[in-house]
């Protein structure tokens, strides 16, 4: 590796840091500096240091969201990788049609946040819709997603887990594909069981693509707006809000800037937070051991 | 494990799928079929599989939503721009972190996977006074260029994973017979690396085309896309013409999922791909 970069590679990653530099890295950076000033539309800003964040860490609305959204998170990404998981042993195990079905799988992910809140609406709808239906028949109250709080967020997780198994699956069966057959051969030569063998083989070598796909999840669940912007608007009463909605609304309803920009500073800095192991175990990768 | 499954097995076998079959698709079957219901057959039990099909939610919707044709054209427009601009980005830069190492590079490199971290909302707030005075709001440009550098991290470093199988002597032979860096990438690394580039665009062609968030905030009349028009639509009906929404949810959706699963060994190829290396 040499120490200078050569001027044709600088010419070649330029469009792409620049982009990126300039649309996310400076605007993130600024936004930190909006977080320390009182400042609205067509208004000069003024300094307040930490009054932002005082004031967002003091809003029982702001509480509200972190919960809801560390709810969600929780219940989102842990049973799309339990699913996940799951369908790629099944899957592994050998399936009939198996392009087909894994076409089928993939479906989701091609459907927008939109259509996928029309298809869930249209399912859970009070009375008439099918899944409303098949809850009555087997006794169960219906889904009241528009009135019930809980039943709101039960609703937006349910969307997200749809939406993104797609991508957990793939991750974890590419490198359920990868673990070469001969181990599990020399296991059955052992005597082991298939739970031994899961837990010996399959389990310890898969963690890896699991952690990573965990990893992703978080951080992109986390910043999840569409889907509850759509199907609760953060609603009834904003019992329903998570963060993305809850700057938003700070943002662009209620003109509050820097509260707003505080909380982006707060979901930035989570985002870092989970992703700390992750970032520093690739930097060492990258810049050698001595990091 | 036994040659021939067993009876108990299969049959287990088959309401796997079956529950999988049912879960992937159902949702979307079920808008796609009720879309040609009259209003009187979509919540009924007894016509849920059965029934007469009628246009008449497709003529309304061209009647009464024209908005959303025109947002399916502004969608169209923003996905191809970005596709374009975030591919050739991509390749670019995915050419150099493959065939350069530097210290500088490298810190680079890593910095295009550290801004992966910083949650699309929070880069709103500055932006959109920024793009207000730029005369950049409710533009297709300003979609484009959005959705591209959301995508070009990502990009980059599945570029980088397909360039790094293309042998060195290709690159290094063209150079002996005097051909530039950009005619290099071009005549000797693209037709190479296609099966990286379309992989990239599967990405930025899905995400383009169903995004919300941006669209929303940036978009209002002239640019506004078909999700967006759709979630008016949502607004709007509240729960009495669900014929018509469900035949612009399907609209919107039936050409990206034909898309998706023409296009699924590039996806899955590129998704293993981004997640292994960043």
């Amino acid at each position: 590796m040499t120490a200078r970069t050569p001027l044709s590679a600088i010419a070649l990653v330029g469009p792409v840091q620049l982009m990126v530099g300039g649309i996310i890295f400076l605007p993130a950076i600024y936004v930190f500096w909006l977080s320390l000033n009182q400042s609205s539309f067509g208004q000069a800003a003024s300094f307040v240091g930490l009054a932002n964040y005082a004031k967002v860490l003091g809003d029982p609305y702001f509480w509200r969201a972190l919960v809801n959204t560390v709810i969600v998170v929780a219940v989102v990404v842990h049973i799309e990788l339990l699913l996940g998981l799951l369908m790629a042993l099944f899957f592994a195990s050998g399936v009939p049609f198996r392009p087909i079905l894994l076409a089928i799988v993939l479906a989701p992910y091609a459907v927008s946040e939109v259509s996928a809140v029309v298809m869930w609406r249209y399912l859970f709808e009070p009375d008439v819709g099918m899944m409303s239906q098949m809850l009555s028949f087997v006794g169960l109250p219906p889904i009241e997603w528009a009135v019930k709080p809980n039943h709101g967020l039960f609703m937006v997780s349910l969307l997200s887990i749809w939406l993104h198994l797609p991508f957990s699956f793939i991750i974890i069966y590419a490198a359920r594909l990868s673990i070469p057959s001969d181990l599990y051969e020399a296991g059955a030569i052992d005597g082991a069981s298939s739970w031994t063998a899961f837990r010996r083989i399959t389990l310890p070598l898969l963690m890896p693509a699991l952690l990573i796909a965990a990893l992703f999840r978080y951080i992109f669940a986390f910043r999840l707006f569409s889907e509850v912007w759509l199907m609760t608007g953060g609603g009834p009463a904003r019992t329903t809000e998570v963060l993305a909605v809850y700057l938003y609304l700070e943002a662009f309803r209620y003109n509050a800037f820097g509260s707003a920009a505080a909380t982006g500073w707060l979901l930035v800095l989570a985002s870092l937070l989970l992703a700390l192991f992750y970032l520093r175990r690739l930097y060492r990768e990258m810049f050698g051991k001595h990091v | 494990m036994s040659k021939s499954p067993s009876l108990p097995r299969l049959i287990l076998k088959l309401l796997g799928v079956l529950v999988i079959v049912a879960w992937s698709v159902l949702p979307i079957a079920l808008i796609a079929m009720s879309s040609f219901k009259s209003d009187r057959d979509i919540f009924s039990l007894t016509s849920r599989f059965s029934f007469a099909p009628t246009l008449a939610n497709y003529e309304l919707l061209w009647s009464r939503w024209g908005d959303f044709f025109f947002g399916l054209w502004n969608s169209f427009i923003v996905t191809v721009g970005a596709t374009v601009l975030a591919v050739l980005v991509s390749l670019l830069a995915g050419f150099a972190y493959s065939r350069h190492a530097s210290k500088g590079l490298q810190a680079s490199a890593f910095f295009l996977i550290f801004i992966r971290l910083i949650p699309p909302i929070v880069i709103t707030l500055p932006l959109f006074p920024v793009v207000n005075w730029l005369g950049l709001n409710d533009t297709h440009l300003i979609l484009i260029v959005l959705y591209a550098t959301f995508f070009v991290s990502l990009g980059t470093i599945v570029m980088r994973t397909f360039i790094d199988q293309i042998p060195r002597e290709l690159d290094e032979a063209a150079m002996i017979d005097g051909a530039s860096q950009m005619q290099i990438v071009w005549r000797v690394i693209l037709p190479m690396a296609a099966q990286g580039m379309l992989a990239v665009a599967v990405f930025v062609i899905v995400y383009a085309w169903n995004e919300f968030l941006f669209a929303f905030i940036f978009t209002t009349t002239k640019a506004k896309t078909a999700p967006l028009v759709i979630s008016e639509m949502i607004g709007a009906v509240e729960g009495v013409e669900w014929g018509v929404l469900f035949a612009a949810s399907t609209v919107q959706l039936l050409p990206v999922l034909a898309f998706v699963i023409l296009m699924q060994k590039h996806l899955v190829a590129g998704l293993t791909a981004g997640a292994v290396k960043g």
